[in-house]
């Protein structure tokens, strides 16, 4: 019955689609809806993004934040809306954590994708007055003491318990694992409640310049410039790379003409010298890619949170195959 | 001195903060001194405009309103002998004689100077005191922080009920509010029966405008249908203070400042206790105590002095721990927070400009306050005149509108008007709302610190007690909630003997 429902919708937005390709052509026509899922840095970079990319298209995007679920309640709204292209959604890593956990009764291939701006590793880090000086250090007394060591991350299912649960799963180490937010992960760091933390990039560098924790190891594939010395996941022999990104999505079914507007709008955006400028400020890795090439990213990096999520026990995707 | 003081100092300095704290200033004076709109009801007004703006500017924006509207509070105390805002209450006990005698101008410029000087004093406390405590909150642990905010739920129910078991009551619906949504360590849905909206919880602010704004409409509706009028404003001449006035003041400001930035920082004492507590201790040392209650400048400068030195008591467990000593402090978080700036000791280390911003924007709106109260004074009484017909509606439309904004969800504006529904309700019971709404700003934290220390220990209940800074805390809270109890049982029995 669903599935009838689907083609009917999908021959009439094929239809609709010939008869306003023509209309198209002229797309956007009216203000885009920018929907922003968290606060913080997310917003101020999404705002950022949304004002360039109206330059580009000659009409306004309209920064809209709807915070809540881990994403679920903006990428629902996104999924929902109307596959014209005038609502766009501001991704993030969440699309494929709050969807495999469940949150939300559909995965990341519900909607459709348009590309990643940036991207940040994600380090494991341990206060500078730390004994250990390498991951292995951490991991062989974690492995000889089960139990023990505590590490702090942000939330269960969060990108950095996946990366966490990653790195502690492949060096057999049995942690304490404390569910902890933003600023009192580092907090902990300084007064010794937890003995590491995996944690987002850039907030803590400024922790490791100051001289008051430091890395040992981070998530990405490649160093990171930011910190060169800090070796990565995969040097270290364990099998993982793993990014947090931001991007932009839209709702499935959106014309393929649209979608490349969109495509050219972001990446100029990305690209613009407000937005490069506060990426180089802040170390994020400003990383523009097209629709192609995120699609493949997506691809790997859900079935790499899908293997995680399985080996931990928290896959729970409600997504209907 | 850290690099992070001058850097601050320069932040809160540049025009369009300046702006913002001016613009925060006159609204807090308009909406302080308006009957029926105390200071949430007009950062409520505001708010959905500081959701765009940047974040200083917007907490700028905010302190100018907080500390405006401590002062607005009196004028309509003094004018009308009804107080704008509740801390204003012992300022009309002898601002209203003066202005009766024809002295309103004296009695305002008495009003604004010893707000002036209290505000000034709780700056200076703010800025010595703050650092300080966040090092020393640096060191606190989970378990630690757990107790210190179980000691301010207790010491928040105690002073702001006038009967324990309500306050309590209203608390725990504020802690079984916070629990709906997803929970904060497994990300579990809670209460949310399938509906994704509930599944970010329901925000504090959504809950603070139902809860505030909307009871108050209602009075204030009802005030109309009945048609009660406060009458006309007396004719103001100089509000500049005399230096005679100025001399007498010293004595009841030197009382009055300490004593507000002191309750300021207790959790849940604030402006109105500290008010009362201060008009009472400068007339016990008084040269001339019969002058009190007729019209002395002493007396409109006591009470005037401590509530505005409450402020800047009330910004330091704010800043520094992220407790909320009333309403307002307790939207600054909020505010703070949904720009990603999480309050607490941590706030000084990372974002020390951004800290060392607000404390310097605190400053900036107590200059504000003074200059814009003293020279437009005799323009802003005007605002009393405008019909509460044309001001309420008004009202109403801004808090549908301040809590769509909040997260552009309209399923928020139907839980504002349950809430307000609620609040309502509370209202008929002689229910203070206060807890509740402080129970929601503690309630998550308390939540995440307790099962944080129970993983990190492994399920072992011992850490809360030997921990010293946990005892420590948990013994307040159990002194708290015992002072309380003896409170009650004490009043109740001097009502006993008046009848």
């Amino acid at each position: 019955m669903l599935d009838l429902k689907h083609v009917f919708m999908g021959t009439v937005a094929a239809a609709l689609m010939m008869v306003s390709s023509q209309a198209q052509a002229e797309w956007p026509e009216k203000s885009i809806e920018f929907i922003i899922p968290f606060g913080g840095g997310a917003d101020v970079e999404g705002r950022m993004i949304a004002k360039a990319m109206s330059k580009e298209l000659g009409q306004p995007v309209v920064p809209v934040s709807k915070i809540g679920g881990g994403g679920a309640i903006a990428y629902t709204h996104v999924k929902n809306s109307k596959p014209d292209g005038y609502t766009v959604g501001w991704n993030s890593t969440s699309i494929l954590t709050t969807t495999n956990i469940g949150n939300v009764p559909f995965d990341y291939t519900a909607l459709d994708h348009i590309g990643q701006v940036a991207q940040q590793p994600v380090p494991f880090v341990v206060s500078a007055k730390a004994r250990w000086n390498t991951l292995k250090e951490f991991m062989d007394e974690c492995k000889a003491k089960p139990n023990t060591l505590k590490i702090a991350f942000a939330g269960f299912g969060s990108a950095t318990h996946m990366a966490g649960v990653a790195m502690t799963n492949a060096m057999g180490c049995k942690p304490i694992m404390l569910p902890v937010k933003g600023a009192d992960r580092r907090k902990m760091i300084l007064s010794g409640e937890t003995d590491a933390a995996v944690d987002i990039f850039f907030v803590p560098l400024k922790m490791v310049k100051a001289g008051k924790s430091k890395f040992l190891a981070i998530s990405s594939g490649k160093r990171n410039p930011a910190a060169p010395n800090v070796p990565t996941a995969k040097e270290l022999g364990i099998d993982m790379e793993f990014d947090l990104f931001r991007g932009l999505s839209v709702a499935k079914g959106t014309p393929q003409a649209i979608k490349d507007k969109l495509e050219a709008a972001m990446i100029k955006a990305a690209s613009s010298k407000k937005f490069s400028g506060r990426m180089k400020k802040l170390k994020i890795t400003l990383a523009p890619m097209g629709q192609k090439q995120f699609a493949a990213k997506l691809k790997k990096a859900n079935a790499n949170i899908v293997s995680i999520m399985k080996k931990a026990g928290m896959y729970q995707a409600k997504a209907k195959k | 001195m850290s690099p992070d003081v001058l850097d601050g100092f320069f932040r809160a300095t540049q025009y369009d903060t300046i702006f913002a704290v001016a613009v925060g200033c006159l609204v807090g004076l308009i909406v302080g001194m308006i009957p029926g709109l105390t200071i949430s009801t007009g950062i409520i007004i505001v708010l959905p405009l500081t959701f765009v703006l940047e974040p200083e500017i917007s907490i700028a924006l905010l302190l100018g309103l907080y500390v405006s509207g401590m002062t607005g509070g009196s004028f309509s105390a003094i004018l009308l002998n009804i107080p704008g805002t509740p801390s204003a209450t012992a300022t009309a006990i002898d601002g209203n004689p003066m202005a009766k005698g024809g002295e309103a101008g004296r009695a305002l410029g008495i009003a604004i100077t010893a707000s002036f000087v209290g505000g000034l004093f709780s700056f200076l406390c703010l800025f010595f005191i703050s650092p300080i405590l966040a090092d020393v909150a640096l060191q606190f642990k989970s378990p630690d922080l757990f107790s210190l905010m179980i000691f301010g739920l207790t010491i928040i129910c105690s002073f702001a009920a006038k009967s324990l078991v309500k306050g309590l009551l209203a608390a725990v619906i504020g802690l079984a509010v916070v629990t709906i949504g997803q929970d904060p360590m497994m990300g579990t849905q809670r209460f949310t029966f399938g509906q994704v909206n509930l599944t970010a919880g329901i925000h504090f602010l959504t809950a603070l405008i139902g809860l505030f704004a909307i009871p108050q409409l209602v009075d204030n509706f009802a005030d109309i249908i009945k048609g009660t009028d406060e009458g006309n404003t007396t004719k103001i001449k100089s509000v500049f203070p005399k230096i005679a006035d100025l001399k007498q003041m010293r004595l009841p400001v030197a009382i009055g400042s300490p004593i507000g930035s002191f309750l300021g920082i207790l959790p849940g004492a604030g402006g109105p206790i500290a008010a009362f507590i201060s008009y009472d201790y400068s007339k016990k040392l008084s040269k001339n105590p019969e002058e009190y209650g007729n019209g002395s400048p002493q007396g409109i400068a006591a009470p005037e002095s401590a509530n505005n030195a409450v402020t800047g008591g009330a910004l330091i467990p704010m800043m520094t721990l992220g407790i909320p000593g009333d309403p307002v402090t307790a939207i600054l978080i909020a505010a703070l927070l949904i720009h990603g700036l999480i309050p607490g000791p941590l706030l000084f280390v990372e974002n020390g400009e951004f800290a060392y911003g607000v404390i310097f924007s605190f400053f900036w709106a107590n200059i504000f306050n003074i200059i814009i109260a003293l020279v437009g004074l005799r323009f802003l009484v005007k605002v009393l005149i405008i019909p509460k017909t044309l001001l309420m509606p008004s009202i109403a439309i801004l808090c549908v509108i301040g809590s769509y904004a909040l997260r552009n969800n309209f399923f928020d504006v139907y839980v504002m008007f349950s809430f307000g529904l609620l609040g309502i309700i509370m209202r008929w019971l002689d229910m203070p709302t206060v807890p509740l709404l402080l129970a929601m700003v503690l309630g998550r934290q308390i939540e995440e610190y307790l099962r944080v220390s129970l993983i990190a220990s492994k399920n072992d209940i011992t850490i809360f007690f030997t921990s010293p800074f946990s005892l420590f805390f948990l013994c307040l809270a159990a002194a708290s909630v015992f002072w309380s109890f003896w409170a009650e049982h004490r009043s109740k029995q001097e009502q006993k003997q008046q009848t």
